[in-house]
């Protein structure tokens, strides 16, 4: 199947799905606050490191969904608000995450807005970037085999060298020992 | 019932977002339907409504559409057509989807002029039909004080012109009809058309001096005189004696590529040191062609399309490095990614299309060849890296795989090398200086004639 009808069935299937689990208004029946106990949950997130190779950092988040594109809008969110210990941010501008979806073949798609022209130099940059991402999302999303990456909502064949045009499997070998 | 009609209204804006169509196409032979998607036509059925055959060829991973005489290859993904041995841009680039080569009715136009046809949409839809229609051609000798003419009258096409021993065969653009058959006169022992070759024969020891178009009335005009030629003008290109390379500079036009301390591009860069290389190697005998001569934008998807065209031996992309590090330096080379699993379903989608249609076959075989070449590209980029660590001062970052664009598509051993990086000051200093470029390119250029002496005798022998 084709990059875009790929995408069309992921956006298809992830409707369908949504539209079976829509809640139902509670009949009326008055909501009571109960406190809750917040849930830590400890994810592992990629950055790239000094050497060009991505750096593991473990991060506690309070309250991570189990599963679906809810979790990987928090894992993006987390990996996008930067390093808590001193490494380079994972994109060179200021990204949205405009949507995160998963379909039923273990691919997730990631849409941030795009980069400004100019802003992905090297393919070091470009793959450290992409990676990180990948790396970041596979590892804390249990289903999630591959990702994909949109910008402002299409496909793009690429930032300058890597394919982009399909999801992508994780590469170990771009992570520090 | 409320989910159920939720499900077909989400079914419908899906399959209308899609925009799948048949479209009515007239021919010559009737109304035919075309497969469409959002404006873009399925080529190899749209070529084949000319009669043309159409196939994918899975060793220059294009399709190729031949009718008469006439050939046109494309491929999915580039904007490059190869008609009748020539390279040329279609205005816009062919997309796969789904196994069908799709493409805008400008580009569809643009392959069907190669054959002799067009494509226009006019009051009663879209309409395929020959060029030049109704041309009917009138064959005659005529004797003057320089010798003997052959004399075409009836067309403004200039052929092109196939000299074979005994016979002169002219190619016409479009589609040509005899008014009369050709009467033996002289020279003119007889002849025939087929399609559109307009095959002439001469009398032994006759030959053709020259051949020319005229006007009012147009006509064309082959001079026969001299002695008869042994030499055979092929249709199909010469094969290639030596080996052939494709480089690639990286980047072009507007896509600068990275910048280096002083604002050097990259995209100079490459360029600088592809052309070393390429001299280098034509010095050693082997053919090197760019895929820019100069500051041009090229698109991934063409570059690897002009190698994967011209067959070349290997490929390699040649690119300068960034990073936010400023230390970071040091040379590596990638050769194509190839996820386990694509291996695996490419088996498994050839093993469960044996009744699939051809092309769906060829373009499962093609990805399997990809895989097949992965060995070939290892040792490419081995021989790249092994001889950048020689260099002084240079620093050993590796091989590797990536699923990079330019790789992903080639049909034949394929590297991409990051000669250095531009945001470190001493790999800055070797890339931006003459001197260190013409360094960089003989490393380069060993390289490449390491690997091509170490390929197995059969690879040259199958060429």
């Amino acid at each position: 199947m084709s990059g875009p009808s790929r995408v069309a069935t992921a956006v298809l299937a992830t409707v369908v799905i949504a539209c079976g689990k829509s809640p139902r208004p509670s009949g009326g029946a008055a909501q009571v606050a109960t406190p809750e106990a917040v849930v830590m949950s400890t994810v592992t997130l990629f950055f790239p490191g000094d050497d060009g190779l991505l750096e593991r950092e473990p991060r506690e988040i309070a309250d991570l969904p189990e599963s679906g594109p809810a979790r990987i809008r928090v894992i993006l969110a987390e990996l996008l608000a930067g390093s808590q210990n001193g490494r380079a941010p994972v994109l060179p501008w200021t990204a949205t995450i405009h949507a995160a979806f998963v379909d039923r073949t273990g691919n997730a798609y990631v849409d941030l807005s795009a980069p400004p022209a100019g802003t992905v130099e090297g393919t070091a940059t470009e793959t450290a970037l992409v990676y990180a991402i990948v790396q970041s999302v596979v590892a804390n999303c249990q289903g999630v085999e591959r990702v994909q990456l949109l910008f402002d909502g299409t496909e793009v064949t690429s930032l300058g060298h890597l394919d982009l045009s399909r999801p992508l499997v994780p590469r170990p070998e771009l992570v520090a020992p | 019932m409320r989910r159920l009609l939720t499900l077909l209204a989400v079914l419908a804006i899906a399959l209308l977002a899609r925009g799948v169509l048949a479209e009515t196409i007239l021919t010559p032979q009737g109304p035919a339907e075309v497969f469409s998607r959002g404006g873009q036509f399925d080529l190899a059925e749209v070529l084949r409504l000319t009669g043309a055959e159409v196939q994918f060829a899975a060793a220059a991973g294009s399709y190729s559409a031949v009718l008469g005489q006439r050939e046109v290859q494309f491929t999915p993904g580039g904007t490059l057509a190869v008609v009748d041995g020539r390279l040329t841009a279609l205005p816009t680039p062919v997309r796969l989807v789904d196994g069908r080569p799709l493409g805008t009715a400008a580009t569809a136009e643009a392959l069907l002029s190669a054959l002799g046809w067009t494509l226009r949409q006019g009051a009663r839809g879209w309409e395929v039909a020959a060029l030049g229609g109704g041309e009917r051609l009138q064959v005659s000798v005529v004797r003057d004080a320089g010798g003997t003419l052959i004399v075409v009258r009836g067309t403004a096409q200039e052929p092109r012109v196939i000299l074979t021993p005994g016979q002169v065969g002219l190619l016409f653009a479009a589609p040509v009809a005899l008014a009369e058959p050709i009467r033996p006169d002289g020279e003119l022992t007889g002849g025939e058309l087929n399609g559109p070759l307009l095959t002439l024969r001469l009398k032994d020891g006759v030959a053709v001096s020259s051949s020319y178009a005229l006007p009012d009335p147009p006509r064309y005009v082959v001079r026969l005189g001299g002695e008869a030629q042994a030499a055979v003008v092929p249709l199909a290109p010469a094969r290639r004696a030596g080996p052939l390379v494709v480089l690639d500079p990286g980047h072009g036009g507007e896509d600068q590529g990275a910048k280096g301390p002083a604002s050097e591009l990259e995209k100079s860069i490459t360029l600088a040191v592809a052309r070393a290389t390429a001299a280098r190697l034509q010095a050693a005998g082997v053919t090197a062609r760019l895929t820019r001569e100069g500051d041009d934008g090229v698109s991934l998807g063409n570059r690897t399309a002009l190698a994967n065209q011209l067959q070349a031996d290997a490929f390699v992309s040649i690119h300068a490095n960034a990073y936010r590090g400023k230390a970071v330096r040091g040379a590596e080379t990638y050769y194509m990614s190839v996820d386990a699993s694509d291996a695996d379903a490419a088996a498994a989608a050839a093993a469960e299309n044996v009744d699939a249609a051809p092309d769906t076959v060829q373009l499962i075989l093609w990805d399997m060849a990809h895989v097949a070449n992965l060995n070939a590209s290892a040792r490419l980029a081995r021989s790249i890296q092994e001889r950048f660590n020689e260099l002084q001062g240079i620093k050993d970052r590796g091989i590797r795989q990536a699923p990079f664009v330019v790789l992903t598509g080639a049909t034949m051993p394929a590297a991409l090398v990051e000669i250095g990086f531009l945001s470190n000051p001493a790999d800055a200093r070797r890339l931006t200086s003459a001197t260190g470029q013409e360094e960089l390119a003989g490393v380069l250029a060993e390289a490449v004639l390491a690997f091509l002496r170490s390929r197995e005798p059969a690879a040259e022998a199958g060429r």
